[in-house]
């Protein structure tokens, strides 16, 4: 297989969701990854979306609080070109595996950290759950939902954002170390995954107009985009678009049954209270429309359109998966060790050179600690000794 | 020197998706040149979101359906690294941009697009906002609980638009990669539903059968009685009380250390199915203090927990001490709006440091030196902007931003 990372070797200390899944989309373009688990395996094993998150890598377990154990390591660090850990902030130096010391062994190294917080700040030795982030960040404070304060986000936001800062700075070390010949420390944090998702959002403009923070602002009930979501038949949901790109060869109004509606820029002329009265025959009107047959009527007269559905949904629970999503690639048979025949997501980065795979499922704790270390000279019994749990 | 310092980025992306990939790449170090029509990105009527994807760019305005634009477009192209943007289905072909022109002049170019739905298939005619693709990945219908009956809810992030782009990122930096060792450049391409389905990857069918995942409840609070945030006396307070030790310090610390020896929740697997029983017992507790009480008393216990601040629209972010300090804050000076602040440093990196970023461009605010450098003289860039094929801010700006 040649991917775009091929021969890029990789060392995967992290555990949770930000380090795992920022390292797939690395492993997926090529990189040979080995997770490195305690003896015993990564404790959040049993989480979901772990299956995911940790395909296509091998695993070796070592036990780096024994000697031995941080001797392999050592000689795993000797033939790596990043290393990736989402300890706290000082653990690793603790454990003699932080940046100084691995720089020191192996100047090529790009080591990178993902840890709750940067270090340094005050919140650094706070505990890391991605929910706590959500709350520090303010993000939870954001969000509006039907009641005040804050809510929850379903979605781990703060690690889906480390998710993908993790491999953008890895990939530019990589590329620095073309030119420099050196590796060095890349760091990023949940706290600024989440400060990601707020570049919409959060910016302070000193000459800003008033109506400059009205467009994305938080409202109650929730703003501009919430309100293009309506109810159809069955207690079902679509969400509408004002835009396809595409020019519709009928209004929306005229598809859900509305003729003598205005068009869109007399609506939007229209007092308030004359636009209010509107919009409730307009959401009166898509109760009686039957969920597929009105987003096949509008995606046929280019119009932009989707169903309310679940992931497992669009990945075809109970049904055909989303078409589109299922052209993209992105709905993929998975033989599972654990799990067995499972659908999961595809590779979601298009490379048409040197195209992306998935490269196995979720290995099982030390699956390839032979096949690792047997060729750095140890013995079956030495393997075992740093690699299995003390009782 | 920056990580991708020498690396150049012409950016023909407007709105969202397209220009947000560069933005972090400009953020990384990279020189990103920002083509915009004579007319404006459509994105500067919406203020914030325009902002939040464009600092740090050079700005250059032309108009690429003139022949005279797109020999400027293909100059630009010639010298770039990664041509990057978010243009719909057969756009970029018709203006004479699309990856064979690019490839015909520079010939290890990365070329990226981030599609709405994606390169073929179905609906991949259609271009498309956020809220689409946070329907289409179930992260509206998680996000409202709407399995208790209530309707979706739509995240205000738009986070959508930042996974393309962030997708890209990685895309176009693993493929600039490939091209430094290998001397070959490629095509690529990503797209907004593919990245809300990344925000939901934690869902996996086994057998065709969902697998079990954690859902909120229909207040919005949390996924689990030890994993969601509890009204106080007078706010919130989010607990991760998660592992077991946790869980019966939680108890202590309420004053309730019986319900760590209740039957009904003496494992997790427990706890999870009394939730509602159990969140109502625990609900009650925390009403009875004040949320810095709670988390004094939670911290002295071992109990993870923070208080969910309101940042007043993210002001008090970007006026933090420790985070201005630590460069998570970028402030610069725009000629119009005055001090700006945002997000600073995402990545830091030990020996290539963040890069200094600078405001938006105006339309066309770069074009003068960036037409100067393609070679082209004072009086031909004059030539061009009279005949409407180029312009920058004179006397006359037509835009607010």
């Amino acid at each position: 297989m040649t991917g775009a990372l091929d021969g890029v070797r990789i060392l995967d200390l992290s555990w949770g969701i930000a380090g795992p899944l920022g390292v797939l989309l690395l492993a997926e373009q090529g990189a040979d990854v080995v997770k490195v688990e305690p003896p015993g395996g990564d404790p959040f094993r049993a989480y979901q979306g772990y299956a995911v998150w940790n395909r296509s890598r091998r695993s070796v377990t070592v036990d780096l609080k024994r000697t031995a154990g941080l001797d392999a390591f050592g000689r795993l660090i000797d033939e790596a070109d990043v290393v990736v850990e989402t300890f706290r902030p000082g653990v690793t130096d603790r454990l003699g595996i932080g940046f100084d010391a691995l720089h020191a062994r192996n100047p090529r190294l790009v080591y990178a950290s993902c840890p709750a917080y940067p270090e340094g700040h005050r919140l650094a030795h706070r505990p890391g759950y991605d929910a706590l982030v959500q709350a520090s960040s303010g993000q939870q404070w954001e969000q509006p939902g039907w009641r005040m304060g804050p809510i929850f986000l379903h979605m781990p936001m703060p690690s889906m954002g480390a998710a993908f800062l993790l491999p953008s700075g890895i990939l530019a070390a990589l590329i620095a170390r073309e030119e420099t010949g050196r590796g060095q420390h890349v760091r990023t944090s949940l706290f600024q995954g989440a400060l990601l998702y707020t570049t919409q959002i959060w910016q302070h403009v000193e000459k800003a107009p008033a109506a400059f923070h009205d467009l994305m602002g938080k409202s109650y009930p929730p703003g501009i985009h919430q309100q293009m979501l309506f109810e159809v038949e069955g207690g079902k949901w679509v969400h509408t678009s004002v835009m396809s790109g595409l020019t519709p060869t009928k209004s929306q109004d005229e598809l859900l049954g509305l003729e003598e509606a205005p068009d869109p820029f007399t609506f939007m002329a229209l007092p308030p209270e004359e636009r209010e009265q509107f919009t409730v025959r307009r959401r009166e009107a898509y109760q009686h429309h039957e969920r597929e047959a009105l987003v096949r009527a509008f995606q046929e007269h280019n119009h932009a359109v989707e169903a309310v559905i679940t992931m497992e949904e669009a990945l075809g629970a109970g049904g055909a998966p989303h078409p589109q999503l299922a052209a993209n690639g992105m709905v993929v048979t998975v033989e599972d060790p654990e799990l067995g025949t499972t659908t999961q997501i595809g590779v979601p980065i298009n490379l048409h050179g040197t195209p992306g795979a998935i490269r196995g499922p979720q290995p099982l704790p030390g699956q390839h600690n032979t096949e690792i270390f047997g060729p750095l000279g140890y013995s079956a019994e030495e393997i075992a000794a740093f690699s299995t749990e003390v009782s | 020197m920056y990580a991708l310092e020498g690396v150049l980025l012409v950016d023909f992306g407007q709105y969202l998706a397209g220009p947000f990939g560069p933005m972090v790449i400009g953020d990384l170090g990279a020189e990103v040149i920002k083509v915009e029509p004579v007319t404006g990105d459509g994105m500067r009527l919406a203020g914030k979101p325009f902002f939040g994807c464009q600092r740090g760019k050079r700005g250059i305005a032309v108009d690429l359906k003139t022949p005279e634009g797109l020999e400027i477009a293909l100059k630009l192209v010639s010298r770039a690294d990664i041509v990057h943007h978010n243009m719909t289905a057969g756009v970029a072909n018709k203006l004479g941009i699309g990856y064979e022109a690019a490839k015909s002049v520079n010939s290890d170019v990365v070329y990226c697009n981030t599609w709405a739905y994606g390169l073929e298939g179905p609906l991949a005619r259609f271009g498309g906002l956020d809220p689409l693709y946070q329907a289409a990945a179930g992260l509206e219908h998680e996000a409202g609980a709407v399995h208790t009956g209530n309707p979706p809810l739509y995240y205000r992030f738009g986070m959508c638009d930042a996974a393309n782009a962030m997708l890209s990122v990685v895309g176009c930096l693993a493929a600039l990669y490939h091209q430094r060792r290998t001397g070959e450049g490629q095509e690529l391409w990503t797209s907004l539903l593919d990245g809300g389905a990344v925000f939901s990857s934690d869902a996996v069918l086994a057998n065709g059968e969902p697998l079990p995942r954690p859902r909120l409840d229909a207040g919005l609070h949390g996924i689990d009685a030890c994993y969601r945030m509890y009204e106080t006396q007078d706010g919130w307070i989010q607990i991760a009380a998660v592992q077991e030790r946790e869980w019966i310090a939680l108890c202590a610390a309420l004053g309730v250390a019986e319900l760590a020896d209740d039957a009904r929740f003496a494992v997790a697997d427990l706890r999870r199915e009394n939730r509602a029983v159990l969140e109502t017992l625990l609900g009650e507790r925390f009403l009875t203090r004040t949320s810095l009480s709670w988390t004094r008393a939670l911290d002295d216990a071992g109990v993870p927990n923070e208080v969910p601040v309101d940042t007043h629209g993210g002001e008090l972010v970007l006026f933090d001490a420790d985070n201005e300090r630590l460069g998570l804050v970028a402030e610069y000076e725009h000629p119009i709006m005055g001090t700006m602040r945002q997000f600073g440093e995402l990545v830091g990196f030990s020996e290539t440091p963040a890069r200094v970023h600078g405001p938006p461009p105006l339309v066309g605010q770069h074009t003068r030196e960036i037409m100067g450098w393609l070679g082209y003289t004072d009086e031909q860039t004059a030539a061009l902007r009279d005949a409407g094929v180029i312009t920058w801010p004179g006397d006359e700006y037509p835009w607010t931003i």
